[in-house]
């Protein structure tokens, strides 16, 4: 018998009802795929087992899945990069906002999907290859070669909005108890936004970025899915549906479902133990 | 002297637009070292005053005349920094001031052994007590040794026995410190206690209607028969205030007295 310590068991047993049903339905599928067009479990078991073999001359399953993942990751850091500062202009100035609120407010929802056509029109195919100059690489199998910049603007465009309104909501709803403190104890404009505004807007500045890395995950799935480009995880999924290829599709679902769960638990771990401990009780 | 102030006014707009006078117009003088207690009903315009003084807002007419040295201030619910330790809480106001990191440190810590939470110093404040909080607040509010400290009511929210034992604590520290204190209050038992001197502020307008020096030694025992005889002679003063609000209430038993 493993000995674990209570801590941990307790946690498992919490955790064990939860995978009841995840079981049932594995369960149904197994005895049921024949009177389907599913296909057997241990077939895409077998895909998703074997991540790194090429699947449909497209890539394998690891690759295509990092293209989708770095794809999103710069999207998000531009999101982040462009929001976060607009977002805390317009909490902290009455001014900006008023200048700023009409064009957030409908470009706001505003699907990213329905720039895609448009993105491709402007930047076509344009690569990251091509941006940094480094043509030679136009031809290999390269990561940069998969990051379209009309892709990348879309993923950016979803994510902004998240971060510039929770950014901007953040800095709004510091107490202003703590803003005039600040001010009395002698502190400066630069000291109070140092040290009052930024970790007293921190955890809405979080909340933000978690929305809009859910947000690019979803964007990036539908992106793929669509003409633009041929590889990522959605583009294997639309693939494997065009070849007819099940497993692959729902080896494709269970890999996307997997990882916006991981951004979602991590984040929130992450946000938890090292931005909003401190923070929480405002 | 260290701080004068003569025909201070201050009016706010109501919802409608009309103008409505909170404060004024106060002629005050205040000495170096002071302990003045600001002693007057809610909504007099106690706390108005003080943020006037305090650059949080601006009077709309007369003068203030006041020392430029550093200044202290500690907020009804302390208003600490949720998000920071008690010690960096109380190294704040050093820090804003541009102190360098090592005597940052070294006053902060002083200044906590004062008060008597050094061994709190790495918690935060939602790990304390009420007493606590406003024990941290205090040493936020004098690690700088101001010249001028302000107190918006800093014991209101506590139970009546740690506010006496904290009323006590800041008395020494100002003590020590030889600060200049105003101290605002709607407490007349904590204002006779604590203060030098005492000002009375009536309603809307807030205007001065008591000033009085306290002729009593320290330390000050509260059931001695001159404490309580001050005390009762303030009370009457407090009773005559007539608040607008509730004068239709107080104009039969006024005539009882």
């Amino acid at each position: 018998m493993i000995l674990l310590s209570g801590n941990v068991r307790r946690k498992v047993r919490n955790l064990l009802p939860g995978f009841l049903i995840p079981l049932l339905i594995l369960a149904v599928w197994y005895f049921l795929h024949d009177k389907t067009l599913l296909p057997a479990p241990g077939l895409v078991f077998d895909v998703l087992s074997h991540p790194s073999r090429d699947l449909l001359s497209c890539g394998s399953l690891f690759w295509n899945t990092g293209v989708s993942l770095i794809r999103v990751l710069l999207g998000l850091f531009i999101a982040i990069l462009l929001g976060t500062p607009l977002g805390f202009m317009m909490g902290a100035s009455e001014r900006f906002r008023r200048f700023t609120s009409v064009i957030t407010e409908l470009a706001r929802p505003l699907s990213p999907i329905a720039l895609l056509p448009l993105s491709i029109i402007i930047f076509k195919d344009t690569s990251f290859t091509e941006i940094l100059g480094l043509n030679h690489l136009k031809y290999t199998r390269n990561i940069l070669n998969e990051l379209q910049v009309g892709m990348v603007f879309i993923l950016a465009w979803g994510g902004v909005f998240p971060v510039i309104l929770e950014t901007m909501h953040g800095v709004r709803g510091v107490r202003k108890v703590y803003i005039e403190a600040a001010r009395v104890l002698g502190a400066g404009r630069l000291f109070i936004f140092r040290h009052i505004l930024l970790p007293a807007a921190l955890p809405d500045i979080f909340a933000g970025y978690r929305m809009a890395v859910g947000r690019c995950w979803m964007v990036i799935i539908a992106a793929e899915m669509l003409p633009g480009t041929n590889s990522g995880i959605g583009y294997l999924l639309r693939y494997s549906y065009q070849l007819s290829r099940l497993d692959v599709m729902l080896a494709c679902i269970f890999v996307i479902a997997l990882i916006g769960l991981i951004f979602s638990r991590g984040l929130e771990f992450a946000g938890d133990k090292w931005l909003l401990l401190r923070a929480r009780e405002r | 002297m260290y701080l004068s102030l003569s025909h201070l006014e201050k009016s706010y707009k109501d919802p409608s637009g009309n103008n409505l006078k909170v404060l004024g117009p106060i002629n005050l003088s205040v000495e170096t070292g002071e302990f003045l207690c600001l002693l007057g009903p809610t909504g007099c315009g106690k706390t108005t005053l003080l943020r006037i003084l305090s650059r949080l807002e601006q009077a709309d007419g007369g003068k203030i005349n006041m020392g430029s040295g550093r200044l202290g201030y500690v907020f009804q619910q302390g208003a600490l920094f949720p998000w920071m330790s008690v010690e960096s809480n109380v190294i704040f106001p050093l820090k804003a001031s541009g102190t360098a990191g090592g005597e940052c440190r070294s006053r902060a810590e002083e200044m906590l052994n004062q008060v008597g939470l050094y061994e709190f110093r790495k918690n935060f404040p939602h790990e304390l007590s009420g007493g606590m909080q406003q024990r941290t607040a205090l040493a936020r509010g004098l690690v700088t040794e101001p010249e001028l400290l302000l107190l918006d009511e800093p014991f209101a929210s506590l139970d009546t026995r740690t506010g006496i034992s904290l009323q006590e604590m800041l008395r020494n520290l100002c003590g020590r410190l030889s600060t200049t204190v105003i101290f605002v209050t709607h407490n007349i038992e904590e204002a006779v206690f604590l203060a030098d001197r005492i000002v009375v502020m009536g309603h809307r307008p807030g205007k001065i209607v008591r000033d009085e020096i306290l002729d009593m030694k320290w330390p000050r025992n509260r059931l001695s028969s001159s404490f309580t005889e001050i005390l009762l002679s303030f009370r009457r003063t407090f009773e005559k205030l007539v608040d607008p609000l509730t004068s239709s209430l107080t104009e039969g038993k006024e005539s009882e007295l």
